[in-house]
């Protein structure tokens, strides 16, 4: 049977991942858990748990990109590294006005983007 | 025990741009230059094996299979050839390749060859192409490029450590005061601290590139190659050579997470105090026997975190030293003598090759005057591949 | 010296234009450059620099030294309406030459650059001091804008984010040929010229004399083995 929903509105999601057998987690997804050894067959995802990584999170270290490479037509971007409240960290882009500070409150969201040739891809956008 | 390996051959071509050439003809003319330099081109055929670093051929120049192409083009064949690839410190791979071909009695006579042409390329497109190297998902997706993480990581230095931009500032200077005086240096230019710094203009003239770094914060997109004979010392082959060996003392290599998020403190270089470690070991040595360093100075921060992983100075220390002149040409330790990669630039694959290929002009005396470290006796350079997630580190002695 | 009355009917309209005034910028090698705008004296010099680099292909400077030899030419000769030629230069010798069109009181044409000193970003500061110009003295709303290097020109269009006005052909064409049309407005100057835009006034004046004749490079890093007079 065809799955309709894939026809729908998809709503992009970045994965954080977590080793069911001992509890540790992952962004982006290992291919064997530093804890327990489980390995991860990326065809099954068998004994992982996959769930999206998003919401509040806290700004750690950022730069404003003024010399972006091909395909970024824009004059600068705001990068940054961000900590989630489970400990997970993640490298995104930056969505404010003016300069963003070290330990700011921010929430990640996933968008997609098709700057580079090729398929679209999923990008965090911390704002 | 594993035999004494030297290098007997240097050849290096001028840094800069060389789009109008083959990549395959640009590190063919280093290896000539290096057997030129070891008593001539005849000695080419006493080769056993070819070791050829380069990060991206098939990226910049549509073009694989360097290390096969370069034997036929030196006329080399039937000698075994292959390619070493570990981005940016490709140079400094191929060197620990050649080095194992002789430890493991397979070669006595090693060409090591390395170089990069990025400018077949713009700069834009240059920057994506290295930007290769991060992770695919997590971070080059995102847009992230080498430059943005080495802005993120400054910044973080400079709320713990106090660095400030005019201490960035005085590394470039120091880099290119050097760079001016090698006749192989890119960017043959000294620059002013108050032209890039202190000045009214110095905002404009010095641009932000990924703040809180600048353009003299920052490496120029650079062709250029370099190569070296490598010999078993120890190997009646060895006396086939003009030049009196310069010997490789240790070579130690280290990886860190690819991904740079992952680590536990991004301001801890842990495959460069690891590798620089085992270096010390095999040599034999520690940090205070080393007379001068080529460090891996593709963002400024990098030589100043560099120099405090392999143990020069204190953590959150360097740019001190650097204030103190401590690391001019002159000063206690002298650092990237030849302008590093700030100023003599940065031809990825090549650099690790041009880092060894300065270590040795240094420890025979060969470097031009006023850039001529004083009597060194161990010179040191640590390449990274990667954000500094795949390092090597050799120390070369002068016996 | 009277003119008569058919050259008369040959020249155009000339309004006068607000002059430039003179800066200084310290570049990176610590290097002084003296931006300043050229009079009729100066026409020697700079078309004895220019004219060696029209045989340089690389980089288009052989499209850009032709233009821009034709442009100083025909302002020396008033056969080009408003135009003014900005000239920087170090110890006196000429490092870099933009050339411009004043339109209206609306519009600027933005003619050539042409970097003669390479590796100190001078290309960019001078184009920077012609939009100056434009849009801080002469006090239009706007500049047009083309190049025929498509690295300067990507350099201007990203690091400006100059207005893509290309679809509006041929309403809106560039003087050059009609070739894509980008625009600098004053709310895109105004958002990077803190950035882009530089130097000191007033020009001391031990610094002023020294660009006050200008000499013509002897060598040139785009001409190889090249040298004046040999
Ligand atoms: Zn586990």
């Amino acid at each position: 049977m065809i799955d309709f929903s894939v026809y729908g509105e998809q709503t992009p999601h970045i994965s954080g991942w977590r080793c069911q057998k001992c509890g540790t987690l992952y962004y982006p997804a290992p291919m064997v858990c530093r804890k327990c050894d489980s390995m991860r067959d990326p065809t099954t995802n068998k004994g992982w748990e996959e769930f999206d990584l998003e919401g509040p999170c806290t700004l750690l270290t950022w730069t404003r990109v003024w010399n972006l490479p091909e395909g970024f037509n824009k004059k600068f971007l705001l990068f940054g590294m961000v900590e989630f409240g489970n400990g997970l960290r993640a490298s995104g882009r930056i969505e404010m006005e003016g300069d963003p500070a070290i330990g700011m409150k921010l929430t990640a969201k996933t968008i997609e983007a098709d700057e580079r040739p090729g398929k679209p891809v999923k990008v965090f956008v911390f704002s | 025990m594993a035999p004494r390996v030297g290098i007997v051959g240097i050849g290096h071509c001028r840094f800069g741009n060389s789009s109008d050439y083959d990549l395959v003809d640009v590190i063919a003319y280093s290896a000539n230059a290096a057997f030129k330099d070891a008593g001539g081109l005849a000695l080419r055929k006493e080769v056993d094996q070819v070791i050829v670093g380069n990060m991206a051929s098939g990226l910049f120049n549509r073009e694989t299979a360097v290390a096969s192409a370069l034997v036929s083009r030196m006329d080399m064949e039937p000698c075994p050839a292959e390619l070493v690839e570990n981005g940016p410190a490709s140079g400094a791979s191929a060197i620990k390749m050649g080095y194992m071909a002789i430890a493991s009695g397979m070669a006595d006579v090693v060409l090591v060859a390395a170089g990069e042409v990025m400018r077949a390329v713009t700069g834009w497109e240059a920057t994506d192409i290295v930007a290769t190297m991060a992770h695919k998902e997590a971070e080059y997706n995102m847009g992230l490029t080498l430059p943005g993480f080495a802005g993120m990581v400054t910044r973080l230095y400079m709320e713990k450590y106090g660095l400030t931009e005019r201490d960035l500032a005085l590394v470039a200077v120091k880099d290119h005061a050097n760079g001016a005086k090698n006749i192989y240096s890119h960017v043959q230019l000294p620059v002013t601290i108050d032209a890039i710094a202190d000045g009214p203009s110095a905002g404009v003239v010095n641009n932000y590139v990924a703040e809180p770094l600048r353009m003299y914060s920052t490496c120029p997109v650079t062709d250029g190659s370099a190569a070296l004979i490598l010999v078993n010392m120890d190997s009646p082959k060895a006396k086939l050579f003009k030049k009196k060996p310069v010997r490789i003392a240790g070579i130690g290599s280290a990886t860190d997470t690819h991904v740079v998020h992952n680590r536990e403190d991004p301001l801890v270089l842990k495959a460069v105090k690891i590798s620089s470690d085992r270096a010390y070991k095999m040599a034999g040595i520690g940090p205070k026997d080393i007379s001068f360093a080529e460090l891996h100075d593709a963002f400024v921060i990098f030589e100043l975190m560099n120099s405090e992983e392999v143990g020069f100075f204190e953590r959150g220390t360097s740019f001190l030293a650097v204030r103190n002149h401590e690391t001019d040409i002159g000063g206690r330790l002298p650092i990237n003598p030849s302008g590093g990669l700030k100023a003599k630039g940065h031809p990825v694959g090549g650099t690790g090759v041009s880092q060894v290929f300065e270590l040795v002009r240094q420890l025979r005396g060969e470097a031009e005057e006023g850039r001529q470290v004083k009597d060194p006796k161990y010179g040191m350079a640590v390449n990274f591949g990667g954000f500094g997630n795949n390092v090597i580190t050799t120390i070369l002695a002068k016996d | 010296m009277a003119i008569d009355e058919l050259e008369k009917k040959l020249r155009p309209p000339e309004v006068q234009l607000a002059p430039y005034p003179s800066k200084v910028i310290t570049l990176a090698s610590g290097e002084t450059m003296v931006v300043r705008e050229c009079r009729r004296e100066d026409v020697p010099a700079l078309l004895g620099t220019v004219y060696p680099l029209i045989e340089v292909a690389k980089d288009y400077y052989d499209v850009v030294a032709c233009r821009m030899y034709n442009e100083i030419l025909s302002w020396y000769r008033y056969r080009i309406a408003n135009m003014f030629t900005l000239v920087g230069s170090v110890n006196g010798e000429i490092a870099g030459i933009v050339t411009s069109r004043h339109v209206d009181s609306h519009l600027g044409m933005s003619l050539h650059t042409l970097t003669i000193k390479r590796g100190l970003r001078v290309g960019a500061q001078l184009f920077a001091a012609k939009m100056e110009h434009h849009l801080e003295f002469l006090k239009e709303d706007e500049v047009w804008i083309v190049a025929e290097s498509p690295i300067g020109f990507k350099r201007w269009m990203i690091e400006y984010e100059l207005e893509d006005r290309s679809s509006q052909y041929p309403a809106v064409r560039h003087e050059l040929g009609g070739v894509p049309t980008f625009v600098l407005t004053r709310k895109l100057w105004d958002a990077v010229k803190a950035v882009k835009n530089t130097g000191t006034r007033p020009v001391p004046p031990e610094v002023l004399k020294t660009a006050d004749k200008l000499k013509m490079p002897n060598e040139y890093v785009q001409l190889p083995g090249w040298k004046r007079n040999a």
